[in-house]
């Protein structure tokens, strides 16, 4: 069953991409393809035990064993989560895409291949099965942000695929090493796990793993790719992008930093926590200083992205379930903002904060779209009732005993984030609208559909938000304990 | 030397200006759309004007000395009926028209605003009061603590009745106005401005009175011997006030008048009609929203048909599109107004009388120059 999340996207690519199939249909096919694997998602969560440590549905099928490699999948309470996520991400990310786009049969061939291969780095059990699907979602972004990308989209592409092949390589380096210095003769992920290694060799490995996540994270320094991926990248892509792949280093951090390393990564966390409140606060700080909505939301990702490292670092229960938490949130609500800041784009031409005003003009504006923003914004900024609250709540509780300066200062991070956030909103759509856009075309209900299904969510998991924490509460705790 | 460039741009724009009223064009550009706009719009506007001036001379007649004038928007027909459209708010907004009218009030100007301070004006009350309220002594004993008290009332009163009696003429003038059109009769914006000027004319000495009935014996609280006419008394203070003044409603923004947002001085007022920004139309507590409202249900055909293709929106901004052919048919009501009180004909050759007139048109569009016309011109 498990299979299916990630061949039926690469079948679908395979099929869009090679087939006679008309290139109006094809968005259709990948459409149905996309809601199939959300729908097989769905189904799985409700035969899925969350009271239960370790894997279930798992598959294991040998395959280049010379190698050491398997095929060797399985879902626990931190995948789960995420592979769900960008199963409706995909949808989400399909449907808020034009119509009309230009070479719909790549386009959509590219999403699906992204997506199977995210879904596929959510559920491998293999550190070399990890890493070719953790490659493999390279491709496809690369040539969706070069290819439909904005004016630099050439050079955003090829920024954000040098970072991540570096990435890519400083993993493989740490999973190699890994194996190698355990002596075991597979990648795979629970009989590497059953080794301790002596602290030292620990560190060595767990230094250019880090290195590798936190570009992909991104934190602080390595971030710088992100936000000219995000301005360059059409919305669908920057919703799949933050909603989706940068969760990808966040849970490698969980996965393979906490989980293989834990007494290496206790070692380093006081550094690690360091290094989170810098990034949250940089990030915030950037923000501020933009002129640009995207690079806006771009920012407060890398801000609030930070916070997930701050709570892996405190390794508490309540830290590690606010980590998950924080995932799942931010992949909400950026995803969100960004759908929103596509629409300003899409029917104003223009993202710029100085020139855009009076976008809530009841009449002539975009009033919904506005107070959706608003609603996101408030999301963002932490406010009770949405799910953003109880992420950040759960993140600094959980951190606070255990790294009280770091989480403070991560507190100030939050706080800017209503400052970033309220300039927009109040620049954007508050007073006279802008002389040159009076003559708006409205936004149809349809078009904010998507939105409004997030929105749906972000406050749903903030009134209920055992509804998430009770996914992955088990497993997340299980990383500390080794089991 | 930025000032000097400036003053130049303006004073040659009074010049074009003035070039144009004195070929005996408007304001407003003739264009086959402006037409369409104007005429259309006005249309509307009479028959919500009607409404308005009924409603007005009802208050004025039956409400006065009432300190809670609950029914006072139904005309003196209260039914059931009546009361739940009216909560349902399927009704014409009154509230407008108190609006202009406190607007006209607060504003002053003319000889109506002198004539509600004299001393006969307050005579003509006192005796009024007296007679409604003789079995009232608590009201008497009102009236002789606070002097001053129930005489406002009753010169609102006047306002609502002179304003009432105005729009009763200016209703039927753009009513007029659009069945001349629909005969084929008005063919540009100059037919539009003289139509109005000659309706202006026509009434221009009519005189407003106000007399009320208290028992059997009537009150007149505007005598015939005021000499209050209509056009020096009514017409020009609602020009001023309305067109010119008016209150803050240019945007949704909350004017903060310690930081000077308004203007100290009632003189220096450009908020009016003029000068609105049709854009925030439909912002909360915008008082034109509600004669957009007013005026969509009475749209003839063929300006809702422009309407639904000239915005991207269709008919959903259609209080904007509205608000624009209102601003636009304002400034022909505006030609008409300033033509009707021009010294000298425009076409005359004498140049004393010439320069006469320049003079008294430069003094107006040094003001008109700061509304919307250039922005409207250049659309």
């Amino acid at each position: 069953m498990l299979s299916a999340l990630i061949l039926i996207p690469f079948v679908s690519a395979a099929i869009i991409g090679l087939s006679p199939l008309p290139a109006k249909n094809s968005r259709n096919f990948a459409i149905i393809a996309a809601v199939s694997v959300l729908v097989i998602n769905i189904l799985i969560g409700f035969q899925f035990n969350f009271k239960l440590e370790g894997l279930q549905f798992a598959e294991d099928i040998p395959w280049i064993q010379w190698l050491g490699l398997n095929y060797h999948i399985g879902i626990d309470g931190l995948s789960f989560p995420l592979v769900l996520l960008n199963s409706l991400l995909t949808v989400i990310a399909m449907i808020s895409t034009s119509p009309t786009i230009a070479r719909q049969k790549l386009y959509y061939s590219m999403i699906l291949l992204l997506s199977g291969g995210a879904a596929g780095a959510f559920l491998a059990q293999d550190l070399l099965l990890f890493f070719l699907f953790y490659e493999l979602e390279i491709v496809p972004l690369y040539f969706l942000i070069a290819i439909w990308g904005g004016e630099r989209r050439g050079y955003a592409a090829m920024k954000f695929l040098l970072y991540t092949a570096i990435s890519g390589i400083l993993v493989l380096a740490s999973f190699l090493g890994l194996v190698w210095l355990t002596g075991e003769t597979s990648f795979d992920y629970q009989a590497v796990r059953g080794h301790t290694l002596p602290l030292n060799s620990q560190l060595l490995l767990l230094a250019p793993l880090l290195i590798g996540i936190f570009i992909k994270i991104p934190i602080f320094p390595f971030h710088t790719w992100l936000p000219d991926a995000h301005v360059q990248a059409s919305t669908p892509i920057s919703v799949l992008l933050a909603g989706v792949l940068l969760k990808l280093g966040t849970y490698a951090l969980l996965r393979f930093g906490v989980g293989l390393f834990l007494e290496g990564w206790v070692y380093l966390a006081p550094w690690l926590a360091i290094l989170a409140s810098i990034s949250a606060l940089y990030g915030a700080s950037c923000a501020i200083a933009q002129k640009d909505m995207k690079k806006v939301v771009a920012y407060s990702s890398i801000a609030h992205m930070a916070y997930i490292l701050l709570a892996a670092t405190a390794t508490t229960r309540l830290s590690m379930v606010a980590a998950v938490f924080q995932m799942v949130s931010h992949g909400l609500i950026s995803a969100f903002l960004f759908l929103l800041v596509g629409m300003v784009y899409k029917k104003t031409g223009s993202r710029d904060v100085d020139y855009l005003r009076g976008l809530l003009n009841p009449e002539r504006g975009l009033p919904v779209t506005g107070g959706l923003m608003i609603l996101g914004v408030m999301a963002s900024s932490g406010l009770p009732g949405m799910v953003g609250f109880i992420s950040e709540f759960l993140v600094f509780r959980g951190s606070f005993p255990i790294f009280p300066i770091p989480t403070l200062l991560c507190l100030v991070g939050t706080g800017l984030t209503a400052v970033y956030f309220l300039l927009v909103v109040n620049k954007v759509f508050f007073g006279r609208l802008t002389e040159g856009l009076t003559q708006l075309p409205p936004v149809r209900w349809k078009e904010h559909a998507p939105a409004f299904v997030l929105l749906l969510l972000i406050v749903a998991f903030g009134l209920r938000p055992d509804w998430v924490t009770h996914w992955s509460e088990v497993q997340a705790v299980a990383l500390l304990t080794g089991s | 030397m930025v000032k000097t460039a400036i003053k130049r741009s303006k004073s040659a724009l009074i010049d074009e200006y003035i070039t144009r009223l004195e070929k005996g064009d408007a304001l407003l550009q003739d264009s086959p759309q402006n037409l369409v706009e104007v005429v259309g719009i006005l249309k509307s506007y009479g028959v919500v004007l009607d409404a308005y001036s009924i409603n007005l001379c009802y208050i004025a007649n039956t409400q006065f000395l009432k300190l809670f004038p609950l029914f006072k928007y139904f005309n003196g027909e209260v039914n059931p009926q009546k009361i739940a459209k009216f909560l349902w708010h399927d009704r014409i907004n009154y509230e407008y028209a108190e609006y202009c009218m406190k607007t006209m009030f607060w504003h002053g100007g003319g000889g109506l605003d002198a004539y509600v301070d004299t001393p006969e004006f307050t005579n003509n009350v006192n005796q009024l009061i007296k007679a409604h309220f003789k079995y009232n002594p608590l009201m008497l004993t009102l009236h002789a603590a606070f002097k001053d008290f129930l005489p406002e009332q009753m010169r609102q009163m006047a306002y609502y009745s002179a304003l009432g009696q105005f729009w009763r003429v200016m209703s039927d003038i753009f009513i007029n106005l659009s069945d001349s059109y629909d005969r084929g009769q008005i063919k540009s914006i100059p037919d539009v401005v003289q139509f109005i000027l000659n309706g202006l004319v026509a009434d221009a000495t009519r005189p407003i009175t106000y007399t009320v009935k208290e028992g059997n014996q009537t009150y007149d609280i505007l005598p015939k011997d005021a000499n209050l006419t209509f056009l020096a008394d009514t017409a020009v203070p609602y020009v001023e006030a309305v067109f010119f003044r008016g209150t803050p409603f240019t945007g949704t923004v909350s004017y903060n008048a310690q930081a000077y947002e308004i203007s100290y001085d009632p003189g220096m007022f450009a908020y009016g009609a003029l000068y609105a920004d049709p854009l925030p139309v439909g912002g909360a507590g915008i008082p034109p929203t509600l004669l957009m409202q007013d005026m969509r249900h009475f749209l003839p055909d063929y300006l809702r048909e422009v309407y639904r293709h000239q915005s991207l929106r269709g008919e959903r901004d259609i209080r904007i599109q509205i608000c624009q052919s209102f601003q636009k048919s304002m400034f022909c009501v505006t030609t008409a107004a300033i033509k009707g009180l021009a010294p000298h004909p425009f076409d005359t050759v004498d140049p004393q009388q010439q320069a006469a007139n320049r003079k008294y048109l430069t003094g107006w569009l040094n003001r008109i120059l700061e509304s919307q016309i250039t922005k409207i011109n250049t659309n």
